[in-house]
This record gives C-alpha cells, structure tokens and sequence, in this order.
C-alpha cells in the first residue's frame, strides 16, 4: 500500500489539528449558537471534533487514495458522525444546519490544503481529491442518521398519538364515554371501533356517548367512519347518544345530506349525560351540598 | 374605512392525507382573515376536505388553491382543486347523492355543491378541475 501520495493530509492532520479544530468550530458555532442558542453545548461539541479529526487522521493515513475509503456506520469515523447528526435531529435542528457541519470542515480542510502544500499541483489535486470523496461520504452517512432518527421520533409521535387519543371511558354503570378527538382518518376509526366494541362487550354498555367537540372538521369521509362505529355499537345492543355537534357543524352536515337515523344527538356532553343517564334509569339528583 | 381589492392567492399541493388537513386549515384561516363568519368558515374548510380527499382518494396528485377575490362590496373566496388522476366518468352521476365509486357515502360532491354558492366542476382523463365559490355582501 503506498501511503505518500496522501501523507500530507496526514501531516496536515497531526501538526494542524488544534488550529483546524478550532477554526472548524468557530465556524459552526456562530452558526449554531445564533439559531439553536441553549441547545449547543460547546465543551462537548469541541471534544467530539477532536475525535472526528484524530480518527479522520488515522483514516488517511490508512487510505491509499485509490481504493474507496471504509466509512460506515460501524467504524470509529462514522460512530462519531452518526452520533453527533442524531443528537441534532432529536434537538430539533434542520437538516440543512446540521449538514453544515462536515461541509464546514470540508472548507477549513481544503483551505489549510491549498495554503500549507507548495508540492506540485498533482500531489495538491490528489490530496484534494481525496478529502473531497472522504468528506463526502462523512456528508451522506450524518445526513442518514439524521433522517433515521427524525423518522423514528415522527413513528413514535404518531404511535403514541394513536394510543392516547382514543380512550373509552365508563362514565356510569353500562355507560360508556368516546371524546373524539383531532382527525379521524382509517386507521385511527378503525382503532377506535375496535376499542369501542370491546368496552362495550366489557362493560355491558347500554349506553354510549360519542362526543364530537374536538373533530375540526366533519365531512363525509369522517361521518362515514362515525357511522360505521355507530352500526357495530348498536349491533352489540348499546344504543347511542351523539354530543358537541356545533352549531355550524349541524349545518353543514345537513347542507352535505348526512343525517344520523336511530341517532340520539344533544347539542352539549351535559345534556347528553343526562339523557344517557335517563336511558339507564338514573338521574343526577342535588343532595343538599354547600354549593347550589 | 373600504377594504381594497387583494386578490392573494395561495396554493397548496395534494399528494396524501396530511395535506388535506393542510389545506382546509389555509382555507379556513383565509375566510377568517376575509371576515367571513364562523358558519362559513366551517362550510368552506369541510367543503375543501371533501374535494381535497377526492384528489387523495381518486386524483393520485393535485393541488388547491385559495383566492381571496374580494372587493369593496363583496366577500368573496374562490377555491380551485385540480387533480390529474383518470377523472370522473360520468359527472351527471358523481353529481347524484348517493352514487360512489369508491366505497364512500356519495354525498361528497352534490354535498359540496349545495354548501357553496358556485361549483363548475369539468373533468377529462388526466385532468379534473373543480372551483368552487362562497360570496357574501359587505353589510
């Protein structure tokens, strides 16, 4: 393996890395102090440079120039990149920003190339090259592991969005709550009226209150869904009382053609309470407390 | 004080289901911002989703745009969806309740035409365009 073509790099690396280092870090932490300030943690992010440059050191000087270099995610190298690009993902920082980071070393490298090699244009193109294709590949191995990450923490969000927003609540003895929630799209009404029916079966539910308030918007697609919930339920002999229809709401689903048949509706979850505590013989009686 | 003419207008693209959510929360924001009132807003945002989920659901991609069209007498905001899915076969039909070619309820489009004041709906293979208006007078 012939090793000289590239040793300038590596010299450059071994007698210049404080210089490059910092040089490198001021760079990107005017950057990064100024749009993610209280995010970036300077000791920590100077330590971590040190490192990439030292394992970046050993890279070259391992590096022939001609075969592809070796950065996966499982090297020294590449451990460190990954790391790093991940930890910016999950503080929230824009792709673009964290980029920034090895195409910011990539610039400070080639400048100390160019300003400390008298050698012949050949050996400079050489060497340039060479941290080109390295940093390069440094560049789509963070921007991986950063898209990695955000895709993880956007599956967990939605996962756990999921599971917190569909909960079945017994109100009373055979009467069940459904607050709706956000978007109804598939997935969740179908999650839902899974939900639905096994509380349902549970609880011997002989009520349910399906309450609206929080669906943004009530269109076909999401009454389809409703409906189709309101069938099952009624199939296992629970009977329904819809609630928090607003007013504009209603008019829009009558303008739209959708009526809710066999469908006990009140405008509020008070007045759907109290109809679905009726339904079950019970009322809400005032005992003589302090407040009236 | 007279309100000028404004005439903005602002394009959002359709290609799932996150974007309908998209565009019924612009249209509705710019009805407000027009000064129409909380019925209509709610008109118009359920008018959007319905067309935007048909895009979605039949389009393959589209995009809808939002007009603010309006002048010293009248409010008046314009919504243009378009979508370059196989278009409507038959548009007599999709115009009738009840008739659905994808499962649905079917009450979409003619649900949507009697929520707004205006609806021309032209549709070929590779192109459909539905606009569709809500105009009110200045009081």
């Amino acid at each position: 393996m012939t090793t000289n073509s590239l040793a300038p790099i590596v010299t450059l690396l071994q007698q210049h890395r404080a210089a490059i280092s910092s040089e490198w870090m001021t760079e990107v932490l005017r950057v990064w102090m100024r749009l993610y300030p209280g995010l970036v943690n300077e000791d920590e992010l100077r330590r971590q440079a040190d490192a990439l440059l030292k394992e970046l050191g050993k890279l070259f000087s391992e590096h022939s120039g001609e075969a592809p270099p070796d950065i996966t995610g499982n090297s020294e190298l590449g451990e460190i990149a990954r790391e790093l690009s991940s930890e910016r993902a999950k503080k929230g920082f824009k792709p673009a920003d964290t980029a920034q980071y090895v195409i910011t070393l990539k610039n400070v490298l080639t400048q100390h190339l160019v300003r400390t090699l008298n050698e012949s244009p050949t050996s400079l193109t050489l060497c340039l090259r060479a941290v080109d294709d390295v940093l390069d590949r440094l560049s789509l191995l963070t921007f991986d592991a950063f898209v990695e990450t955000r895709e993880r923490v956007i599956a967990q969000q939605s996962l756990s969005l999921v599971e917190l927003s569909t909960p079945v609540i017994l109100l009373w003895n055979n009467v069940l709550l459904l607050p709706l929630i956000g978007v109804i799209d598939t997935v969740r009404a179908r999650q839902l009226t899974e939900r639905l029916l096994e509380s349902i079966t549970k609880h011997e539910a002989s009520v349910t209150l399906i309450d609206v308030t929080g669906v943004p918007v009530f269109d076909t697609s999401v009454a389809r869904h409703i409906m189709k919930a309101i069938d099952a339920a009624q199939l296992l002999g629970s009977r329904i009382v819809m609630t928090g229809i607003s007013p504009e709401g209603a008019q829009t689903l009558t303008k739209l053609g959708i009526s809710f048949a066999n469908v006990i509706s009140r405008a509020t979850l008070r007045a759907g309470l109290a109809e679905a505590l009726q339904l079950v013989g019970r009322r809400i009686e005032f005992t003589g407390g302090v407040h009236k | 004080m007279t309100t000028q003419p404004t005439n903005s207008s602002e394009r959002v693209p359709i290609l799932d289901a996150s974007d309908i959510v998209r565009a019924r929360g612009v249209a509705r924001q710019v009805a407000g911002r027009i000064g129409f009132g909380l019925a209509d807003q709610t008109r118009l945002a359920t008018a959007v989703s319905e067309l935007a989920r048909n895009v979605v659901q039949y389009g393959e991609d589209g995009f809808c745009e939002i007009v603010d069209a309006s002048d010293h007498n009248e409010m008046r905001l314009g919504i243009l969806v378009e979508d370059h899915g196989s278009g409507i076969d038959n548009i007599d039909k999709a115009m009738k309740d009840g008739y659905t070619t994808g499962g649905g309820l079917g009450a979409g489009l003619p649900g949507t035409r009697r929520l707004m004041d205006e609806f021309v709906i032209e549709s070929e293979p590779g192109l459909t365009r539905i606009s569709i208006a809500l105009v009110r007078k200045r009081s």
